[in-house]
């Protein structure tokens, strides 16, 4: 393996494993606040994908402009989804039957993507599409680069807004100890169901950057819900650093995998390291006292 | 029989204190008893006739398929219905189970029902060291597990080409000689199926009835407080998650034997695991019968949209939205639902509470004890002197002595 395809590939996990961090942050986001483990996450992230491929085909506009619509949309969708459906289960099965629930979301937008927008493979072409810079003779993609610059300052900007303002204060109260939170004047389930919105708006700015440098297809979300839920469950259930971390490293890891064993068998990566995790250290590697008893 | 399971058995441990005022059975029951054999036999019979009265080929390969999906759900239901541990992936044994039993028969050249065995026996033991992992943890994680296992299961049965077909898909060679028809496997099949059920069926109600379903439907209720009781948890749900895994292998080595070809995608296929769930969701994940209702629900819808909306991707839709209406508004299945319509009609009204008064059953126990004359200062300290042993009163619902109250 020559340098300059190990440094290249380094720079791919890297970019793929920022994707990966900012839709896990999502996903954590909804289990801190409902302990709910939130199947649909990915097939939010394919129908944002395809909101902006069907934007960028109507107007021709960039599809980055999309998220002018779909972030303020998904983050509606989430809070009543939330309000609507997720706190009508009952509390004593919750977690199992709102898994259940979003799964049935998740096959839900999979069958009315096929039904709007056909099995076809989609792509977006887009003026720049094929331009690379190299960087120490590593050729990366110009659209890869923005995803991932996205997918940052996204995960930076929920990160700001986690720990500097007082509705994040009062968002990681909840996801603390609700009961603590409610005492201090904390409306805890108008609280949830900002997370939940919060949670999907990561979806649809993860599923924009995606549907730059990807091809789409309306099961594709089963290919992505594998690797997350495995990246949670490494990053220990309900921690934003903890899955951050593990996505970057298991986005590497299927990186440098790729060149010895193919694609395909890279992806079990994820699913080795949630099996180790699960054996060795149920709790996951970084999170805290949260994932014990889930 | 089916809703009665849960219902009933609250008093099933009354039944061996002594005094045999629980023998009774009222009028009702006993025409509720009645009905539901009544049920049971014009069922079983137009079960049995089934594949007499159906008009085509068709017709009847459509109830093996439904058969094939009552296997399934009823062996899904041995670690759902017990535990609560919904699996979202047992998609994974039934592909497993079919895989291995048509390798067993290509490969190693097996008597294709020393395969299907063979094939289960196998899964089984694969399920084992599955189960340790999985079962550690519970609720989300279980199931972002189950789900891991059949995603990792698709990859490696379309990457290992030259094992599986990859892509290509897999023939099983057909067990009955070539001069069975096709209509003539089906009814075979078909019997075969409703014996696979009935056996598993028997087996659920057997668990359900014993000291280890008791302690399985604790670890449901609250496993913490089970694991206080000493239930040994973790080798209950590992040994109940290894019969499910063996029955659902079978199940899937079946269904490969009647259809004959396997394809990756439609064997690990998170679909079929949620069908599972859904189906035994809809019945009743507690009832015993629950399942093969769900099965013939959900399956003939299945076969119905099927055939009517052929290919489009309308199934899943209506798959997704019939899965949330159940979680929502029925999370605890028809059978439960038609349970609790038919206490109603009970003329003598029944609740979780006993019947006995506080006084009542003081003045049982000072029965018991022999103390007709004992005047009540006086009364003996628990444990010693004549009268009743503990273990003859009821101990789970008494104050045994008013001194100690």
């Amino acid at each position: 393996m020559s340098a300059s395809l190990l440094l290249q590939t380094l720079v791919l996990g890297v970019l793929l494993g920022g994707l990966y961090a900012l839709l896990a942050a999502g996903l954590t986001l909804y289990f801190g606040v409902m302990r709910v483990v939130m199947i649909a996450h990915s097939a939010f992230l394919i129908l944002a994908a395809y909101l902006a491929w069907f934007f960028h085909r109507e107007t021709g506009l960039d599809p980055l402009l999309s998220l002018v619509v779909t972030v303020p949309l998904f983050f509606v969708v989430g809070y009543l989804l939330q309000r609507g459906l997720i706190s009508r289960l009952r509390p004593a099965t919750l977690t199992m039957m709102s898994v259940l629930l979003t799964f049935a979301i998740a096959l839900t937008i999979e069958g009315l993507l096929g039904f709007f927008f056909t099995g076809t493979q989609r792509r977006i072409n887009l003026g720049y599409s094929g331009s690379s810079v190299e960087v120490f003779g590593a050729h990366i993609a110009v659209v890869k680069l923005i995803a991932f610059a996205l997918a940052a300052a996204a995960l930076v900007a929920l990160f700001a807004l986690l720990k500097l303002t007082r509705f994040g204060q009062a968002l990681r109260a909840t996801i603390q100890h609700p009961e603590a939170a409610r005492l201090l004047g904390v409306n805890t389930d108008r609280i949830a169901g900002f997370g939940f919105g919060l949670g999907l708006a990561t979806a649809a700015i993860g599923g924009t950057a995606l549907a730059l440098d990807s091809t789409i297809y309306p099961s594709l979300h089963w290919h992505w819900i594998g690797p997350l839920m495995a990246i949670i469950v490494v990053g220990g259930l309900g921690s934003i650093p903890g899955a951050a971390i593990a996505a970057l490293l298991l986005g590497v890891g299927q990186s440098l995998l790729q060149i010895p064993m193919g694609t395909t068998w890279a992806q079990t990566v994820f699913y080795i390291a949630l099996f180790a995790t699960l054996l060795v250290r149920p709790q996951g590697f970084f999170g805290g006292r949260l994932a014990q008893r889930f | 029989m089916p809703s009665a399971s849960d219902t009933t058995t609250g008093a099933a441990p009354a039944g061996a204190a002594p005094g045999g005022a629980t023998e009774r059975r009222s009028r009702f029951d006993t025409t509720l008893l009645g009905g539901k054999i009544a049920l049971l036999v014009v069922v079983g019979a137009l079960v049995l006739v089934f594949p007499q009265m159906a008009a085509d080929p068709f017709i009847l390969s459509v109830g093996v398929v439904i058969a094939s999906y009552a296997a399934l759900a009823v062996s899904w239901n041995f670690v759902g219905g017990f535990t609560g541990y919904i699996s979202l992936g047992h998609a994974a044994y039934s592909g497993l189970g079919g895989y291995a039993t048509a390798l067993f028969i290509t490969r190693a050249d097996l008597n294709p029902w020393v395969a299907l065995i063979g094939g289960g026996l196998l899964v089984a033991v694969l399920a084992v060291p599955i189960g340790i992992a999985s079962l550690r943890v519970r609720g989300a994680s279980f199931v972002i597990v189950s789900i891991a296992l059949v995603l990792i299961l698709l990859l490696v049965a379309q990457s290992w080409a030259s094992l599986t077909g990859g892509a290509q898909g897999l023939r099983v060679p057909r067990p009955f000689g070539e001069d069975v028809l096709r209509p003539e496997q089906h009814e075979r099949f078909f019997y075969i199926h409703v014996a696979f059920v009935v056996v598993a069926l028997a087996l659920w109600w057997a668990i359900d009835r014993s000291r280890f379903g008791m302690g399985l439907k604790a670890i449901r209720e609250d496993e913490d407080k089970a694991q206080a009781l000493g239930v040994p948890t973790g080798g209950y749900k590992l040994t109940v998650f290894v019969i499910s895994a063996f029955f659902t292998a079978v199940a899937g080595g079946l269904y490969a034997l009647w259809f004959g070809y396997l394809d990756p995608i439609f064997q690990f296929s998170i679909l079929i695991g949620s069908y599972m769930v859904l189906m035994s969701l809809l019945g009743g994940l507690r009832s015993l019968m629950g399942p093969v209702l769900g099965a013939v629900v959900v399956g003939y819808s299945l076969e119905f949209f099927k055939v009517h909306y052929g290919d489009s991707q309308f199934h899943l839709v209506a798959l997704g939205l019939l899965l949330a209406l159940v979680v929502l508004f029925m999370p605890d299945g028809i059978l439960p639902a038609v349970g609790a319509l038919v206490d109603r009609l009970r003329p003598e009204k029944r609740t979780s509470i006993r019947e006995m008064t506080a006084e009542d059953l003081l003045e049982h126990n000072r029965r018991l004890d022999g103390g007709t004359g004992t005047p009540e200062g006086t009364a003996t300290p628990a444990g010693s002197g004549p009268g009743a042993t503990d273990a003859e009163r009821d101990l789970a619902t008494v104050p045994p002595r008013e001194e100690q109250r």
